[in-house]
């Protein structure tokens, strides 16, 4: 297995020979199928995160994520949502699905 | 390392994303103009009414095609969300301009696709998007038309039943 990102809280890895990705979320390591990496790409990137400085539109500043077909729930406070953002954008960049893959290389 | 990412998917996400918001309008014009055919058919619009299910048909195609390429590329189509749909309109002049209008938004939205497409380097996004350029001419054209014998045969006296006959026309 091939670490191919690590962020603060999360690590992507791709595992060659199953052709598929792992995430390890801290509490536990989730087999993605690349589907599923989409999948959870858009979640991530749905929250909004201006609602976690609004009281009124996120009381408590957390995020319940539901990943690979509700097989795996998570609840998240501000900073991990802003880390595992971080990690989906730059987890594509780095597995070259992003236009901005080619300014990473420069 | 094996290239698992790639062997899955076949244009970048960014371009993905852009569809997928085009996948979304065109999922509201399908709406659009289903809430223009329930204001003609209240309005005594009939033959107008007929044009708009052809149009909103028409457009959840389009959406399904935009669909069905993110599934064959690897990507991930997102159900649109579809909300705000007006069903207000002063006159049927004010409902085939609105209509107009939509067209031109959706015409801009595509032309930006397809340049930022070509910025990322895209080419099989960029090349997909030949047909809404294409099929924008066509749908500005039609309306335009419209609009055109609305203008000629003026709205006093039987003047909005001939409009309403006239649009048989660009049905087919
Ligand atoms: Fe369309």
């Amino acid at each position: 297995m091939n670490v191919i990102l690590q962020s603060t809280y999360y690590t992507l890895y791709q595992a060659t020979n199953e052709r598929c990705f792992y995430i390890d979320f801290g509490q536990k390591k989730i087999r993605m199928p690349f589907c599923q990496l989409l999948s959870l790409r858009h979640k991530v990137m749905s929250i909004d995160i201006e609602d976690h400085f609004d009281s009124d539109l996120n009381t408590h500043g957390f995020e319940v994520l539901t990943l690979c077909n509700k097989e795996h729930l998570f609840i998240l406070n501000t900073l991990e949502v802003l880390d595992l953002k971080n990690l989906v954008e730059y987890g594509f960049m780095a597995i070259g699905l992003s236009s901005k893959t080619e300014a990473l290389n420069l | 390392m094996k290239d698992i990412a790639r062997q899955s998917m076949s244009i970048k996400v960014e371009s993905m994303d852009m569809l997928n918001a085009q996948i979304k309008m065109e999922a509201h014009a399908s709406a659009l103009y289903l809430a223009m055919a329930s204001w003609c058919e209240q309005n005594g619009f009939f033959t107008s009414a007929k044009f708009f299910y052809k149009q909103t048909e028409e457009e959840r195609e389009h959406m399904m095609k935009i669909f069905n390429f993110l599934i064959d590329t690897g990507g991930n189509p997102i159900s649109p969300e579809v909300t705000n749909i007006n069903h207000d309109y002063s006159s049927i002049v004010d409902v085939f301009e609105s209509t107009l209008e939509h067209e031109i938004k959706v015409t801009k939205s595509i032309h930006n696709i397809v340049k930022k497409a070509r910025e990322l380097g895209d080419i099989t996004a960029e090349r997909f998007l030949d047909w809404f350029v294409m099929e924008q001419v066509e749908e500005e054209n039609t309306i335009r038309d419209i609009l055109d014998m609305i203008e000629v045969t003026g709205t006093e006296g039987v003047g909005l039943q001939m409009i309403d006959n006239q649009v048989a026309e660009w049905i087919d």
